[in-house]
């Protein structure tokens, strides 16, 4: 008999339906800010033409290096573009390389994780194995070797942060899938005489998602902060292109003349990957209640 | 009466604040006299450890709230003292014992040096000092070669071995009061029942007050001088254990009694009690067993078997018939999991034949294997844990029958509805899921799932083990009715020699993943002929303070026979 | 522990042979002819090309490729760099110091800073000081080494004036150290705070307690002890970030490491450097990481009395 060892009351936190969900997620201050901060990123990049006052690749819309006034809220560069209208338009951006590369590396992360930890036996241990060495390569290696391969872009770039995270969710993916499996409810899905689709279906699937959205939203900052940095190192997006990360890369040699090229685009990424950062820490401890105090 | 060694007066404890708050001791009030045992008793929830934690100051910080109370000790109030204050009396005076010996030391840490930390921080004691008296408490709970033991670090010795620790830690330092929380309970019962006589001598040579906070009444009955009934935080009732046992006062505690299941209740009857009018028969054996073999091995790193870690089975046979209930006893790593899991093929064996309804079951493919699983279901001893957390208890009932498609639409819902009924659930539970379900519901949850395919064997995983017993009662129940309905063969795998004695027709003992004896349960229970047996059967507490336990017989671990089987009656037989 | 110790140094010799296999085959991923790509820049006649194509041996079949590369890996030679026409193993030796000095002050910040502040948080969990330093951690963990490097570099040369822009001295390193150091100090401590409070929360650390042990040494004797097990476990992990975040910022303070090589060998399309490098990069993210497993071993008596 498993008595208990000190007699706290356990809270029944599992959230009973969507909107039970939601309201625990608005309950959590890093939840609300998080979802304040995306959902701002999302409104920026949805309605961007209408948002920023200039067009963001005109040159001189105004005067080169003018510092933030009224007319250029956040100045202008070097060419004369206008700082705010490029960093509107760069969430666009931003939003594709999130999705994009978290797209890529969830859906073959999991899939890996998944068969891996089902079959378990021969298949797991050389899927893993493997993943194992791909995971100590590092993403950014693994990322800088893809772009070696495919050549520089934006879009080779989200490709191969996609591709270079694969490791990652795969052994989340196994690691949750280990331990589900391991359940009794698994075992008595089993002595009930369920197939392997009902049991990788109805039974790990549902059990692996939830962690999978924690770390798929933690996922996106990641590869926001990846591809600004892929970018910053001019291996990602290409002039004129509005992102953040290269914009960061152009004001490099302007920092003391013209700061507000360097603050700007990087106040955007941190700002983003933070709001990413937070929602996910929030819908963890939602869906982790173990996890709630902490 | 002489002055109380502990006085504690309407102690209340709260968990949380504003509308979070949850009273989990509200107003209990005790006392505890020199050299006596005072066990505190109660089903999960009721405070019983809260109360106890809360007296040294160990309750989780911020979490909970000492509301209000006082408890005199040596003229001063333990819970209006400083925190300095009350550690020093942690450790020295009043000393505590846990759960849980496996996490209870320090992993990284020797034991030798966990050993003398309370006596060098408190008496003063110089390293060397300390040591030698850790050394002679080693060895006066019983643990060879003390030098040895003070240099191993814990995970190189066994449950039994560290609790054994946990005392010397706790006596050496000649306490006025040792509080031991559920001492035993994650124990096997024949260690048990070493550690409950060690505590007791110890309490004696040092003329100790103990609390003993428990839920098992056999350990009440043995050991306790006084007891306090508590429930949902409040003390029920009081009183020596002898009038306790005798005439309960309240209605809780005569249930809770009643619901103790007391081995040798049915000595001298053959079968399990009846339960319905007319009990369906044992009739054709279902299930052989044969030969059963499997070694469990390390996980491989990368290629090659891995370490050979331990026989988990070892030449196992048995049959079983429809109707009838076997039970396979022993204590942790017996293998008696492994052989239920066996039979149904949730793990493969290494050798070894088995047969359910004259089908070879090792040797059906895949394919069909799923089909016969309709045959043979299983109940676990985590009910929740066997519970798919994100499906409704409908879905999860309906599931099996989906599996094989025995009902599908209006009739599926029909079906599953009459299941919740028929295990003594409501029909409006369909829609819920698992966690609102209290522990003895959802293991008729279970119970239900694996009806819906009409099984005729069932293999129960210690199904009522997680349970409180009066929860454990209804259970045990409700599985005799549905066997003595339906003719269930029930393959009954238990710790537990009281619940064996009321469920089973026959009993197998294993030891080490042989059976070492195997017959009716009459003679096995009744008229045991192998040493592990009798020890087994002796060590078991009997919840009746007036009949106490003899001597646990010493077992001598090299001459214990673990050869093969041999008849000494009919239907009975002795590892030689 | 010395089968445990074996089983690590056969894992870490898959890993360094998979390696090998992946950049040779990185060759034959890249779309169209790599040696054109290679030479795009530089004049050379299709006989120039034939004759670079069969030293680097890509006119043979690809398991012969493997064999040569092999077997001039065990020679110490790791081709030569098309760039600067060195041979790749010089150049990287020459500037591996440079990353090393980075990465380890880097280390030593962030253990130093991210470890006393996750155990600080865990200690006071629940209270301002938790939620100040956890406040603190993700903004840390959010903000990008390169515009942290940018940030420090704006405040302290080109503002302040304290410390140089560039150099090689180690006045120059700290900048650099300061940004990949803190950096990850902030996921450090996140990961200290909660392998912490994991231990708070065991039995033992109650044991301790109701021993009535001072509370210095319930936290040093009892719970940091038994805490740095996990936490020593997740330093390969993090020096494998150190050694990635390298990358970005040697290009952010122009610090002569192989991280600058890297990028430098990527937009040159300079194959048998970057081969060089992930392979180069590789081993020595598993030789740390087989050093820290020792260190883990030889902290936990479970595994090193097994």
């Amino acid at each position: 008999m498993t008595a208990e060892t000190t007699d706290i009351p356990v809270e029944d936190l599992e959230p009973k339906s969507r909107r039970g969900f939601l309201r625990a997620l608005l309950a959590s201050p890093s939840g609300v800010i998080g979802l304040v901060i995306v959902g701002v990123l999302v409104f920026c990049a949805a309605f961007a033409p209408w948002i920023a006052p200039h067009d963001p690749l005109r040159m001189a819309a105004g005067p080169r290096l003018q510092p933030p006034s009224l007319a250029h809220i956040m100045g202008t560069d070097d060419f004369g573009r206008d700082v705010f209208s490029r960093i509107v338009h760069g969430a666009r951006l931003t939003l594709q390389i999130g999705v994009i590369a978290v797209g890529i590396s969830l859906t073959a992360g999991l899939t890996l994780g998944l068969l891996a930890g089902y079959a378990a036996g021969w298949t797991e241990r050389v899927l893993m194995r493997l993943v194992d060495v791909l995971f100590s390569f590092t993403e950014i290696v693994i990322a800088l070797a893809c772009l070696a391969i495919f050549g520089v872009g934006l879009t080779n770039a989200m490709i191969a942060i996609g591709i270079a995270s694969i490791p990652f969710y795969a052994r989340v993916t196994h690691s949750v899938v280990l331990v589900e499996r391991n359940k009794p409810y698994f075992e008595a899905a089993v002595s009930a005489g369920a197939g392997h689709a009902r049991l990788i279906v109805l039974h790990l699937l549902p059990n692996v998602v939830p962690t999978l959205i924690v770390v798929g939203t933690l996922g996106v900052s990641t590869a926001v902060l990846a591809a600004a940095g892929l970018s910053f190192l001019g291996l990602g997006a290409q002039p004129p292109q509005p992102e953040w990360g290269f914009m960061l890369s152009a004001s490099r040699d302007l920092i003391s003349r013209a700061p507000w090229m360097m603050i700007f685009p990087g106040l955007a990424i941190a700002v983003t990957v933070l709001g990413f950062n937070l929602l996910g820490d929030g819908i963890r401890e939602v869906l982790d209640p173990r996890q709630r105090s902490r | 009466m002489a002055e109380p060694v502990l006085a504690v007066e309407n102690l209340t404890i709260a968990f949380g604040k504003g509308s979070a708050r949850h009273v989990a001791v509200r107003d209990l009030s005790y006392r505890l006299h020199r050299g006596e045992t005072l066990a505190i008793v109660g089903e999960s929830g009721s405070g019983k450890s809260v109360s106890s934690l809360a007296l040294l100051g160990l309750l989780p910080p911020r979490a909970a709230t000492i509301e209000s109370g006082r408890a005199m000790f040596e003229c001063r109030d333990l819970l209006a003292m400083s925190e300095a204050e009350q550690r020093g009396l942690r450790g020295d005076r009043i000393t505590m014992i846990f759960q849980e010996p496996m996490t209870s030391l320090t992993p990284v840490l020797r034991v030798g040096l966990q050993l003398i930390e309370p006596l060098v921080e408190h008496k003063g004691m110089s390293r060397r000092v300390a040591e030698a008296r850790a050394m002679e408490m080693l060895d006066l709970v019983g643990l060879d070669r003390p030098e040895r033991r003070m240099r191993q670090f814990p995970h190189e010795l066994s449950g039994g071995m560290r609790q054994r620790v946990m005392i010397a830690m706790a006596m050496a330092a000649d306490p006025a009061i040792l509080i031991a929380d559920e001492p035993t309970t994650a124990l096997d019962v024949t260690v048990q029942a070493q550690i409950l006589d060690l505590m007791r001598a110890l309490k004696t040579d040092f003329d100790t007050s103990l609390i003993l906070i428990t839920h098992d009444m056999g350990v009440v009955a043995e050991m306790a001088d006084r007891v306090v009934v508590m429930r949902a935080g409040e003390k029920l009732e009081e009183g020596p254990v002898e009038d306790l046992f005798a005439r309960p006062t309240t209605p809780y505690t005569r249930r809770l009694l009643d619901a103790v299941p007391r081995l040798g209740a049915l000595a001298g009857t053959s079968g399990p009690r009846s339960v319905v009018a007319e009990p369906a028969p044992v009739g054709e054996v279902l299930v052989r067993a044969e030969g059963l073999s499997k070694v469990f091995r390390d996980r491989a790193w990368f290629f090659g078997k891995g370490r050979a870690s331990a026989h988990a089975m070892d030449d196992v046979g048995f049959h079983l018939a429809a109707g009838e209930t076997l039970a396979l006893v022993g204590e942790s790593g017996s293998g008696k999991s492994t052989t239920g899991r066996a039979i149904l093929r949730l793990i493969e064996v290494d050798s070894g034949r088995i047969e359910v309804a004259g089908d070879d079951i090792r040797g059906l493919s895949s394919r069909a294997l799923r089909r016969e699983r309709r045959k043979m279901q299983m109940i676990f001893q985590d009910p929740f844990a066997a519970l798919n957390p994100r499906m409704s208890a409908g879905r999860l009932v309906a599931e099996p029958m989906v599996i094989h498609d025995i009902a599908a639409g209006s009739e599926l819902d029909d079906r599953v509805e009459a299941l919740f009924r028929r295990v003594g659930l409501e029909s409006d539970h369909i829609r819920r899921y698992p966690h609102e379900f209290s522990g003895g519901q959802r293991q008729r949850l279970c119970i239900a799932r694996a009806l819906g395919v009409g099984p005729r064997l069932m293999v129960a995983d210690e199904p009522t083990s997680a349970l409180d017993v009066s929860v454990q009662a209804q259970v045990l129940e409700l599985m005799l009715e549905l066997q003595q309905t339906l003719g269930l063969a029930y393959l009954f795998i238990s710790h537990d020699m009281a619940v064996v004695e009321e469920v089973a027709h026959r009993v197998a003992v294993m030891r080490k993943g042989r059976i070492v004896e195997i017959g009716p349960r009459a003679d096995v229970l009744g008229d045991p002929r192998h040493p592990y047996t009798r020890t087994l059967l002796a060590a078991v507490p009997m919840p009746d303070p007036t009949r106490k336990r003899g001597a646990l017989p010493t077992l001598d671990l090299e001459t214990v026979p673990m050869g093969p089987l041999a008849d000494v009656a009919p239907g009975h037989a002795v590892a030689q | 522990m010395l089968r445990y110790l074996i089983q690590r140094l056969v894992a870490a010799a898959i890993t360094i042979w998979i390696a090998t296999i992946a950049v040779t085959l990185l060759i034959h991923a890249v779309p169209g002819d790599p040696v054109q790509i290679m030479y795009a820049s530089f004049q050379t006649t299709p006989e120039e090309l034939d004759a670079i194509r069969s030293r680097l041996g890509l006119d043979q079949p690809i398991w012969a490729q493997y064999a040569l590369y092999m077997q001039r890996l065990f020679e110490g030679d790791l081709g030569r760099s098309i760039v600067g026409d060195q041979p790749v193993l010089d150049v990287l030796l020459i500037r591996f110091p440079a990353t090393l000095a980075l990465t380890v002050a880097s280390l030593a910040i962030a253990v130093a800073v991210g470890m006393s502040l996750g155990f600080l948080a865990a200690y006071k969990r629940g209270t301002a000081v938790d939620v100040g330093a956890m406040v603190l951690a993700i903004m840390g963990v959010s903000m990008p080494h390169f515009w942290l490097g940018l940030l420090l570099l704006f405040l302290f040369s080109l503002t302040l004036q304290w410390l140089p822009v560039a150099g090689g001295d180690w006045k120059s390193l700290i900048l650099p150290a300061m940004t990949l150091g803190l950096a990850n100090a902030a996921v450090l401590a996140r990961l200290t705070r909660s392998a912490m409070i994991d231990i708070f929360d065991q039995d033992f650390v109650r044991t301790a307690h109701a021993k009535g042990l001072p509370k210095a040494v319930v936290l040093y004797r009892h719970a940091l002890r038994s805490g740095l097990v996990p936490i020593v476990s997740m330093l390969g992990l993090q020096f494998a970030y150190l050694m990635g975040g390298a990358i970005v910022v040697e290009n952010v303070f122009a610090w002569n490491g192989v991280g600058r090589l890297a990028i430098e060998a990527v937009f040159a399309r300079d194959y048998p450097l970057i081969q060089g490098f992930i392979l180069f990069f590789a081993t020595v993210v598993v030789m740390v990481s087989v050093i820290i497993d020792v260190a883990y071993a030889l902290l936990d008596p479970r595994i090193r009395y097994s």
